[in-house]
């Protein structure tokens, strides 16, 4: 509390637009973490999804393993989930 | 359950005459799987030769492939069609013999009649396409040509070309490119053509056509449109094929599947001069019963004895054993791969967690009860097996979904009035969970939700890990066998180690708190202590099996968190209904209902159509979120601690008859 009225005056805002603004700055934070693991999911996903479809087309029987590799980035965008929802709500 | 079906391999040896009364009665039981006899090689068996197959079978064969190539061109499939026992052998026999050949003509004669048409209706498409660029020029179409004192250029150019020489030249501006012709004496070619060039010119040939072009096209179009008739003529011709002989067309095809399989049965057996012997496997149940069929329909001429197996050589074909609830699961089974036989056979548990997973995830009663609707609705598109079982699991995973949603009190993402929710609440407004009853000024319950799902987590993986010591108690051998299990085992020690030093620092809401332990050393208590003895041995026994599976040990961490997965794919679909809750009746129609003008109806029929494209999408991405994330967490996270699969399929010889009777 001390921190912030310190830092209140020091900018010039009230406590409860520093308040508002940390809000902000979480879900921002969420934002980042989630789009950014997507998109890392997404690039890695990418070279598996096309090569699990070739060996699909060669081989039905591969499916349940081609599934399995390409799913496997999937584990980064849901760190960044929890990341998200802990930012959010913890 | 939670293992195949018990298989014995059966040997039958019999003398050559007696094949046909022994394959017969195979594939009437359709039991028998047959192992495949191979001439090279085969121990045992020297002096073998693969059989020859029965009388019959090339007139049978022939016949076939009339029938399925009329099915081909009438679009008839035995899917399609619900089954009805209607004929019996000697009936179909003679109607085979009656009318196939008759159908087969008609049917033929249509479809190269069709293919003729076809061709020329391209033919003359082609030629359209031809005189459709002189069309804007008024010029008849034997002008451009047979001359010998000039040439004639037609084609695209990008721009008009001016040209120094005498010409005659004609020019129709287009959009991206005009069209051009000109006529030119023979002395001046290489000018033009260079002023040509110059334009980027495109050469278009000039039809062999007579007249005007609008004529020509019209007569071509006159053309095309008679044969259009007359294709669609055929196409009810064809159709009327198709209602009038389908069900007559399915049974023979049948019938005469029956029948090649059964004639070239032989082609899998072991023979000599005088005996055959046919090796295969059977459910342990059925021996006896197919036994005593098999010397009743030789007259005990036969000999039929049941072998041990080899686990280290044989592959025994795999047939699932599962009570009838759990049945469909097996689809998803399959997908990943069919147990093998020694092993655990995990479909009764998936059934039970898989829909448990849908529900947790896409808990919503409106949603449960769309896809109920979907379950049932869809039956009458789906009549191949796979399809049925597929349409099952997901009857299964909306109840679940219903009842899940009752707990989590959410009806298309509204809460249920009156209805707190009795698992922790999902709704993503404080406000919106306050008029339902729920507990007040609460919104979402994350931190619950979350340490939930991290539970099912870590249960789910314990579970695993528990089958995979039990598959390699199983399945291996000696020194293997020892480290295999006690590898298992440190993964377990590893996990709950790390779980325990967690508790002993850490207060998580709804684990155990195992903080006020005492201390050893500061931070460090006796729960920390334990924790890290659990590690070390666990990394121990994990690394004297394979030091490489040392470097999986981060896949702990990343696989209990992947099952966050279930709370966070299902906020997103509840935030999704939130939000289109929001837009349809929060922004369209609640502020219009409340002045309102003729001009409102329309406002609030948009806002109905936000409203229901909105879930359509929704239930759409939750079956995809539900299912797949559902069934990912099974392949990825639960098989791969205990699950190899690559189990061969078993097919016994025969078929469900859905056509005709035995």
């Amino acid at each position: 509390m001390a921190a912030e009225l310190v830092a209140a005056v020091d900018v010039g805002m009230t406590v409860e637009q520093i308040k508002a603004s940390q809000m902000g700055m979480k879900a921002l934070g969420a934002g980042i973490a989630v789009g950014l693991t997507g998109i890392g999911t997404g690039i890695a996903e990418m070279g598996i999804g096309s090569a699990a479809v070739g060996a699909v087309a060669e081989n039905k029987d591969m499916f349940g393993l081609a599934l399995l590799f390409t799913v496997i980035p999937e584990t980064i965008v849901i760190f960044g989930l929890v990341v998200g929802l802990l930012l959010l709500f913890l | 359950m939670l293992a195949p079906k018990r298989m014995s391999r059966l040997l039958i040896a019999a003398s050559r005459d007696r094949m046909a009364p022994v394959v017969a009665e195979l594939y009437r039981h359709h039991l028998f799987h047959i192992e495949e006899f191979v001439e090279a090689g085969a121990e045992g068996y020297e002096g073998f030769k693969i059989g020859t197959p029965l009388s019959g079978a090339s007139e049978a064969s022939v016949d076939l492939v009339k029938i399925r190539a009329i099915e081909n061109a009438t679009s008839i499939h035995g899917d399609d069609i619900d089954s009805a026992k209607t004929s019996t052998r000697t009936e179909l026999r003679s109607r085979i013999e009656r009318e196939l050949p008759v159908l087969e003509q008609e049917v033929e004669d249509l479809t190269i009649r069709r293919s003729k048409l076809d061709a020329r209706l391209k033919e003359n498409e082609q030629k359209i396409a031809e005189i459709a660029p002189f069309l804007t020029l008024p010029v008849d179409l034997d002008l451009y040509r047979g001359y010998s004192g000039f040439v004639v250029f037609a084609g695209y150019v990008a721009h008009e070309v001016a040209l120094s020489v005498p010409c005659e030249m004609l020019y129709s501006p287009g959009k991206d490119k005009s069209f051009i012709v000109i006529v030119a004496p023979v002395g001046q070619r290489s000018e033009v053509e260079r002023a040509l060039q110059e334009a980027a010119f495109q050469s278009v040939p000039v039809p062999e056509e007579n007249g005007s072009p609008q004529v020509r096209i019209d007569y071509y179009a006159a053309e095309i449109s008679t044969m259009k008739t007359e294709i669609a003529e055929i196409h009810q011709k064809l159709e009327t094929v198709r209602t009038k002989h389908s069900g007559f067309l399915v049974a023979s095809e049948e019938f005469l599947r029956a029948e090649v399989e059964q004639t070239e049965a032989p082609l899998r057996f072991a023979t000599t001069k005088q005996t055959f012997v046919a090796e295969g496997w059977v459910p342990t149940e059925s021996v006896d019963a197919v036994t005593d069929a098999l010397v009743k329909a030789t007259g005990g001429k036969i000999y039929v004895t049941v072998l041990p197996i080899d686990f280290e050589h044989d592959n025994v074909p795999v047939e699932y054993n599962n009570p009838s609830f759990a049945k469909p699961t097996q689809v998803l089974i399959d997908v990943f791969s069919r147990p093998r036989y020694s092993e655990i056979d995990p479909t009764l548990m998936v059934s039970i967690v898989f829909p448990i997973f849908f529900g947790l995830i896409l808990g919503d009663v409106g949603y449960g009860l769309i896809l109920l609707a979907m379950a049932f609705g869809l039956r009458r598109f789906f009549k191949g097996e796979e399809g049925r079982q597929l349409l099952d699991v997901l009857r299964n995973a909306s109840i679940s979904s219903i009842i899940f949603g009752l707990l989590y009190s959410e009806f298309l993402g509204f809460p249920i009035p009156g209805l707190k929710p009795i698992m922790f609440s999902r709704h993503l407004m404080a406000e919106a969970a306050e008029e339902g009853g729920a507990v007040a000024g609460h919104g979402p319950m994350i931190p619950e939700l979350m340490v939930l799902s991290i539970w099912i987590g870590i249960l789910h993986i314990t579970l695993g890990r528990i089958l995979g010591i039990i598959n390699h108690a199983r399945q291996d051998h000696g020194d293997h066998r020892t480290k295999a299990v006690m590898a298992n085992f440190g993964w377990l020690a590893v996990m709950w180690g790390i779980l325990i030093a967690i508790w002993s620092i850490a207060v998580i809401p709804l684990m155990p708190n195992l903080t006020g332990l005492p201390s050893v050393v500061s931070l460090v208590n006796v729960g920390g202590v334990i924790g890290a003895v659990l590690v070390i041995v666990g990394v121990l026994f994990i690394a004297r099996d394979s030091m490489l599976e040392v470097v999986e040990l981060p896949s702990i961490i990343s696989h209990v968190l992947s099952y966050a997965r279930i709370v966070a794919v299902g906020l997103s679909s509840v935030a999704i209904a939130m939000v289109v809750n929001f837009i349809a009746i929060g922004m369209f129609i609640e502020p219009q209902l409340e002045n309102f003008t003729i001009f409102s109806i329309f406002i609030i029929l948009a806002g109905l159509v936000i409203f229901l494209m909105g879930h359509a999408l929704n239930v759409a991405l939750g079956i995809l979120g539900g299912g797949l994330h559902s069934i990912r967490l099974h392949y990825v996270e639960f098989f791969t601690k205990f699950y190899k699969g690559g189990g061969v399929k078993y097919i016994p010889f025969g078929m469900k008859r859905r056509f005709t009777e035995d």
